[in-house]
C-alpha cells in the first residue's frame, strides 16, 4: 500500500505536463448533456402523458396480463430476463433508478448505463439499417432538432419488455426519444414515443425527468457479481443442456 | 486422479515400492538400489509435456482497409475505435512465456492448462461474464472504443461491454473499492498517455490461459501515437508482489479501425457458458 501512496504523489508532481482538452463536446450553441443524469420518478409501469394505459392491441394485452400474473406469482424469470442479467431492452434502460451518463462527441452521442455497464450508440447525422439482425437494445441514430436531441431506434429482438411491469413490445418497435436539456443546464426532459403496429394501436408517449448529478462518479457495477443472478442462470444453464 | 502421463516424481514411485514393483528381490537390502534420481523438472518454460500444450495465439487485427478515413496524427486524441494486434493467451514478457509467477503460483496456472486440456476448464470471471481483469481485458481481440471527454478517457470494448474509466491527472482514492478492471487514473507525459491502474478483482487472471494476480497488482500502461496515428504503441507493466517475483513489461500495437462499428454483445446471453459444478459445460 505504501508503494501505492508514493506512486499517488509521484502523479500529482506530474500533472504540470502538457494536457491539451479534447475539442468542446458541443458544438457552438448547441446544449451539453455530457455527465451523469438521475431519473427523478422511476415508473414501475410505463404511462401515456395522460396517464393512461398504453393502448395495447387485444393480443399484445393478454400477453401483458399474462406477465402481470407471472409478477404477481413470482415468477418474473418468465418473461423478465433481468433477473439472469439480460439486457432490460428500451426505454426500459433509460427509465431505470440507477443513472446512466451521456458522453457527447461531435460523431456519436454515447449513453452509458450503470446498470451492468451497458452502452448505447446513436450515430449522428447516419441512417438506421434497412434489414438489420435484432439487437437487445437496437440500432440508434441521432440529430438536434433545435436545442433538443433527438435519437430513432429500431432493430430491436422481441425479448424484453418496455417497462418493468412488462408491457410487451414486437420487433417492429420503433422507438424516438427527445431529450431536452433545461436552461438551468441541470434538468433533462425526455419523451419516449413507442410505434409498434404489432402491439400498439397507435403511436403514444411516456415522459420522463432527470437531474444532472456533477461529480458523480459511476461504479463498476456488474449484474452477474450477484449471487441469485448467477443462480438463474445457472438454472437457465442447465435447462438449456438438458 | 487426471488422466494423461503419470508425474515420475519421488511420491509416486514410493507408492509403487508399496504395491510390489521390482525395486529389488526379497531379501535384498536397499543397499543394493540404484541411487534414485530425480526427473528433471517439467513445467510449461520447458516441456514438452502435452498436458501443459498452450492455446496457439491468434494473428488478431491487421490495418484498416483502403478507403478507411485517414488516422488523426494528433498525438493527444487517440479516440477512436482501435483493435489489437495478435491476441497472446499467456502474457508474458515475450509471446508463449508465462509472466514471472512464483513457483506457487506456475503450479497453479500448469492446473489451469491441464484443466483445459482435458476438455473441462476451470470457470474463470470472464466465462462467467464476472469482468476480465487487468491487463487480459487489453488483450481481447475484439475492437475497443476510445472516447475523451473533459478529465476522462474511457475505454468501451467490446468485448462483454466492458468498461474502462480512466480519470486523469489526479491521484487513485485513498480507499479505491475493488474492481475486476481496477481504478485508473492517468496524465500525459508528452506525447504518451500514461494510465495507472490499481484495486484489481484477484479473482480476476492476469491472462487467458489463468496466471493468478492478487489485489496489489499494479498495471501501468503507456499509450503512444505512432505512423501519423495508423497505430498505437503500448507498452503494459505489471508488478504484484504477491504472485510474480518481479515486475515485468510487453508491448502491443493498436490498429486504427475507423472502419468498425463496436457491436452488441452480451455476455449473458450465451449461459451455455456459465459453470454448472465450476466447469464450463459448453465444449
Amino acid at each position: 500500500m505504501r508503494r501505492v501512496v508514493f506512486l499517488s504523489a509521484g502523479l500529482l508532481a506530474m500533472t504540470a505536463v502538457v494536457w491539451a482538452d479534447p475539442p468542446p463536446d458541443a458544438a457552438p450553441g448547441q446544449p451539453d448533456l455530457t455527465g451523469v443524469w438521475f431519473i427523478v420518478h422511476s415508473p414501475h409501469a410505463l404511462k401515456t402523458v395522460d396517464g393512461s394505459l398504453p393502448p395495447l392491441t387485444s393480443s399484445a394485452r393478454q400477453v401483458y396480463e399474462q406477465h402481470l400474473s407471472e409478477a404477481k406469482r413470482g415468477d418474473r424469470g418468465a418473461f423478465d430476463g433481468t433477473t439472469r442479467c439480460l439486457p432490460p431492452g428500451l426505454p426500459r434502460l433509460m427509465v431505470e433508478k440507477q443513472p446512466f451518463e451521456i458522453l457527447q462527441r461531435p460523431k456519436v452521442i454515447y449513453f452509458i448505463s450503470q446498470d451492468n455497464r451497458l452502452p448505447r450508440r446513436a450515430y449522428l447525422n447516419d441512417k438506421l439499417p434497412d434489414d438489420p439482425d435484432p439487437l437487445w437494445l437496437g440500432y440508434s441514430v441521432a440529430h438536434w432538432d433545435g436545442r433538443t436531441l433527438v435519437v430513432d431506434s429500431s432493430g430491436f429482438n422481441d425479448e424484453t419488455v418496455l417497462d418493468d411491469a412488462g408491457l410487451p413490445h414486437s420487433e417492429e418497435l420503433h422507438l424516438t426519444e427527445r431529450y431536452t436539456l433545461a436552461s438551468d443546464g441541470k434538468h433533462l426532459s425526455a419523451e419516449f414515443t413507442i410505434q409498434d403496429p404489432k402491439d400498439y394501436t397507435r403511436p403514444w408517449t411516456a415522459k420522463a425527468e432527470y437531474v444532472r448529478r456533477p461529480g458523480y462518479e459511476i461504479p463498476a457495477e456488474i449484474c452477474m457479481d450477484n449471487p441469485a443472478k448467477r443462480k438463474a442462470a445457472r438454472r437457465a444453464t442447465e435447462e438449456s443442456v438438458k | 486422479m487426471a488422466a494423461g502421463p503419470a508425474a515420475p516424481d519421488g511420491v509416486a514411485s514410493g507408492a509403487t515400492a508399496a504395491h510390489g514393483a521390482p525395486h529389488g528381490a526379497p531379501g535384498q537390502t536397499g543397499t543394493a538400489r540404484p541411487r534414485f534420481t530425480p526427473p528433471p523438472v517439467r513445467t510449461l518454460f520447458n516441456s514438452g509435456d502435452p498436458t501443459l500444450a498452450l492455446t496457439p495465439p491468434l494473428l488478431g487485427a491487421r490495418s484498416a482497409p483502403p478507403g478507411s478515413a485517414p488516422p488523426n496524427p494528433d498525438p493527444h486524441d487517440l479516440e477512436g475505435v482501435w483493435q489489437v494486434q495478435g491476441y497472446q493467451y499467456l502474457l508474458g514478457p515475450e509471446p508463449g512465456v508465462p509472466p514471472p509467477l512464483k513457483d506457487k503460483y506456475i503450479k497453479i496456472l500448469e492446473r489451469r492448462i491441464r484443466a483445459k486440456n482435458r476438455g473441462t476448464p476451470e470457470a474463470d470471471t470472464e466465462t462467467q461474464c464476472l469482468g476480465h481483469g487487468m491487463p487480459r481485458v487489453m488483450e481481447s481481440p475484439y475492437p475497443i472504443e476510445i472516447v475523451q471527454t473533459p478529465g476522462r478517457i474511457t475505454f468501451l470494448h467490446e468485448v462483454a461491454h466492458e468498461i474502462r474509466r480512466i480519470y486523469l491527472n489526479r491521484p487513485h482514492p485513498k480507499h479505491p473499492r475493488i474492481t475486476f478492471n481496477g481504478d485508473s487514473v492517468g496524465h500525459w507525459e508528452g506525447d504518451t498517455l500514461v494510465v495507472d491502474t490499481i484495486a484489481i478483482d484477484p479473482r480476476s487472471f492476469i491472462d487467458d490461459e489463468g496466471s493468478s494476480h492478487s489485489a496489489q497488482e499494479h498495471v501501468i500502461e503507456r499509450y503512444k501515437k505512432i505512423d501519423g496515428g495508423a497505430e498505437i504503441a503500448l507498452t503494459i507493466t505489471v508488478e504484484d508482489p504477491v504472485t510474480l517475483k518481479h515486475p515485468y513489461s510487453y508491448k502491443r500495437i493498436l490498429h486504427w479501425r475507423p472502419d468498425i462499428r463496436p457491436q452488441e454483445y452480451v455476455c449473458e446471453e450465451n449461459n451455455r457458458n456459465a459453470p454448472v459444478n465450476g466447469v464450463t459445460v459448453a465444449k
